[in-house]
């Protein structure tokens, strides 16, 4: 399949296209959003069209019998193992977003009528671990993730890949937060080699007085992006961190939109990006803050460090409102590590390349003890390190 | 004979000439204390003699232990033992200052040919500074100088001080915005340094610390020079009269 065959498709040639029936709303909302583009505002800064201009093959999706497991595994998009006793099945989405900005959200719902469900029950903490193994292959797959009201709920996400080369991994989440609950993702992915790239469309609605704390750790190369859509209820808040290392000629990051519908719903979103070599970093966020979000508290930040003069930082913060009753900041920083604190650690006898890299890991620090679980807190520290010290080029 | 020997310094910060020509000795085992009024170039000195980045030489010439390190990055003056605390200690958020710590000393150790110690044989060597310095102990485990008071930022530089054993000891205003126990506890850092064979270079607004630590020389630096040399003696009367009726020597 080469995905930029749906360009400028109407409703009856695509539904002809990718053999779908009875869902001509999701293919009507796909249509008018339009296969993106460079010229897409959400995908400006990624080159989506050459992942799209490719032919992929594609995979039947066959459910399989679940084998017991500590953590979720999907395999190329088939989930295959779980927990005892939690329950994930494959169902149709049945609360899809009508009103998502990105239109691979619609495409990887048609794509896939069949969801991955899966309920988190108490205060269950799980690792969802994705795989992937099949080379020139669009993988496709979306998960839906429930859990319980006035619950606590933590997912670990990971993921992995054989030695597979040039394949094109269109998945996403809907998460639905139950009121009262706290749902927390922390996302680790460590990309390298051109095994895969990565199209993330994630829609979080975040229920009345529950909160939603998600975590990326985006490490290496290649090209992924992250587009995230919350919603937030009354007294709703969202705590989101993304932290980006990249080195190489990879071009990574999140483009999201956290929408304050309720009154008293608060946000949090705040970026940190380390690039090297001929990285470009993406963070292209908006907060919209609806004429219903009164007292709204929404607090937006970018930082970057560019390791390198060819490195690039696309970071583009910003805040639509339509009320006056809110307290709301955003700001974006990009530049070099600082001088000062390079040279307070040099006048200790430190090299000026080991002071870099401690510097570097301590930028990074700040977002990664934000993870409350320490074996979790070392386990990403280590995998930036090992990232950051095989990739940094010392110049 | 001197451990450091500065000979006709002239150094500039962006387009400003601030050194002008300055000479000093620093002898081994002796306290040398640096006076003189604001802008008299007593920060620049302390910033030529690490090679601080905002430093450009004009001319002169800085020999430590005989051999000229004009040329000589900071790492590697601080390496072979020539030690500035900072008037103003930069915070490094998301840096533990045990690890930081840690990673100077074994640098330190590594160059001198010695093993490195472990984080067990670390803590154990901070343990007494850190008492004697009324340090609370969670300062070790906190980002470095992050949310420090003025006083505590002080106290971390002297705790860097007798962690790294330096020979040449730079104390750049160490006792501005100390309170009387801080200063005297930064004081009996200080003073425990001194081993008849490292050097300390004091330089101060006030003869206040010089009361605890107890020069042997002062020396007076007025637009960019030296221009009076004296023993402890001349402290009482620059109190009173200032420095206006220095006259170069």
């Amino acid at each position: 399949m080469n995905l930029s065959t749906l360009k400028n498709k109407n409703l009856q040639e695509l539904n002809a296209l990718l053999d779908i029936k009875d869902r001509d709303i999701l293919t009507e909302r796909f249509v008018s959003l339009g296969l993106p583009s460079k010229k897409s505002e959400e995908y400006r800064y990624f080159d989506v069209e050459k992942l799209l201009d490719i032919e992929y093959k594609t995979l039947t999706y066959v459910p399989k019998t679940l084998q017991v497991s500590e953590k979720i595994e999907i395999v190329d998009g088939v989930v295959v193992a779980g927990p005892q006793g939690m329950r994930i099945y494959n169902e149709p989405c049945g609360q899809i977003d009508m009103d998502h900005f990105d239109p691979l959200y619609y495409l990887g719902h048609l794509l896939s009528p069949q969801a991955i469900k899966i309920e988190l029950d108490g205060d269950v903490e799980v690792e969802i671990e994705h795989k992937f193994t099949q080379s020139d292959t669009l993988i496709n797959y979306r998960i839906v993730l429930y859990n319980q009201a006035n619950r606590h709920a933590t997912v670990y996400e990971n993921f992995v890949s054989e030695d597979i080369e040039n394949s094109l991994v269109l998945y996403g989440y809907d998460m639905h937060i139950a009121q009262d609950s706290t749902l927390r993702v922390v996302k680790m992915q460590n990309m390298e080699k051109n095994q895969y790239s990565m199209v993330a469309s994630h829609r979080v609605n975040v229920s009345k007085n529950a909160s939603a704390i998600l975590k990326s750790f985006d490490l290496g190369g290649d090209k992924a992006l992250q587009l995230l859509k919350v919603d937030l209820a009354e007294r709703a808040h969202v705590d989101a961190g993304h932290l980006l290392y990249l080195n190489a000629n990879s071009k990574r990051g999140t483009v999201s939109q956290i929408v304050h519908n309720g009154e008293h719903s608060t946000s949090k979103q705040e970026a940190k990006n380390i690039l090297d070599g001929d990285a470009r970093g993406i963070f292209d966020a908006l907060i919209r803050v609806q004429p219903s979000a009164k007292f709204t508290k929404a607090e937006q930040n970018s930082k970057a460090i560019l390791l390198h003069e060819q490195a690039y930082m696309a970071a583009k913060p910003q805040l639509e409102i339509y009320i006056d009753e809110l307290e709301a900041s955003h700001g974006a920083t990009t530049g070099q590590l600082d001088r000062k604190q390079l040279f307070y650690l040099q006048s200790r006898g430190i090299s000026y390349v080991e002071a870099r890299k401690i510097l570097v890991i301590a930028f990074a620090n700040t977002l990664i003890e934000t993870v409350k679980d320490t074996r979790h807190q070392e386990r990403i520290k280590a995998s930036f390190e090992k990232v950051f010290y095989s990739g940094h080029t010392n110049r | 004979m001197s451990i450091m020997k500065i000979e006709n310094l002239q150094a500039k910060i962006g387009d400003k000439q601030i050194l002008k020509g300055l000479n000093l000795e620093l002898e081994p085992g002796k306290v040398h204390a640096i006076m003189g009024p604001n802008g008299a170039g007593k920060s620049t000195l302390s910033k030529a003699l690490v090679g601080h980045y905002d430093i450009e030489l004009l001319g002169g010439d800085i020999t430590y232990k005989g051999e000229s390190i004009n040329e000589m990055e900071a790492e590697e003056r601080a390496l072979n033992g020539i030690f500035l605390s900072f008037q103003h200690p930069v915070e490094i958020p998301g840096v533990n200052n045990a690890y930081f710590l840690r990673t100077a000393l074994n640098a330190k150790l590594k160059h001198e040919g010695k093993e490195e110690l472990n984080a067990a044989e670390f803590l154990r060597l901070m343990k007494g500074h850190l008492e004697m310095l009324g340090m609370k102990s969670d300062m070790i485990s906190r980002s470095l100088n992050e949310g420090f008071s003025g006083g505590e930022k002080k106290r971390n530089e002297i705790l860097q001080m007798l962690i790294l054993e330096p020979e040449v000891i730079i104390l750049d205003e160490i006792d501005s915005g100390l309170d009387i126990d801080a200063l005297r506890a930064v004081s009996e850092g200080i003073n425990k340094m001194k081993d008849g064979k490292r050097s300390f270079l004091v330089i101060t607004h006030y003869s206040r610390i010089l009361d605890y630590i107890e020069p042997d020389y002062i020396h007076v630096l007025k637009d960019g020079k030296v221009i009076k040399t004296a023993g402890p003696e001349l402290v009482p009367y620059l109190e009173e009269h200032g420095y206006d009726g220095i006259e170069e020597e």
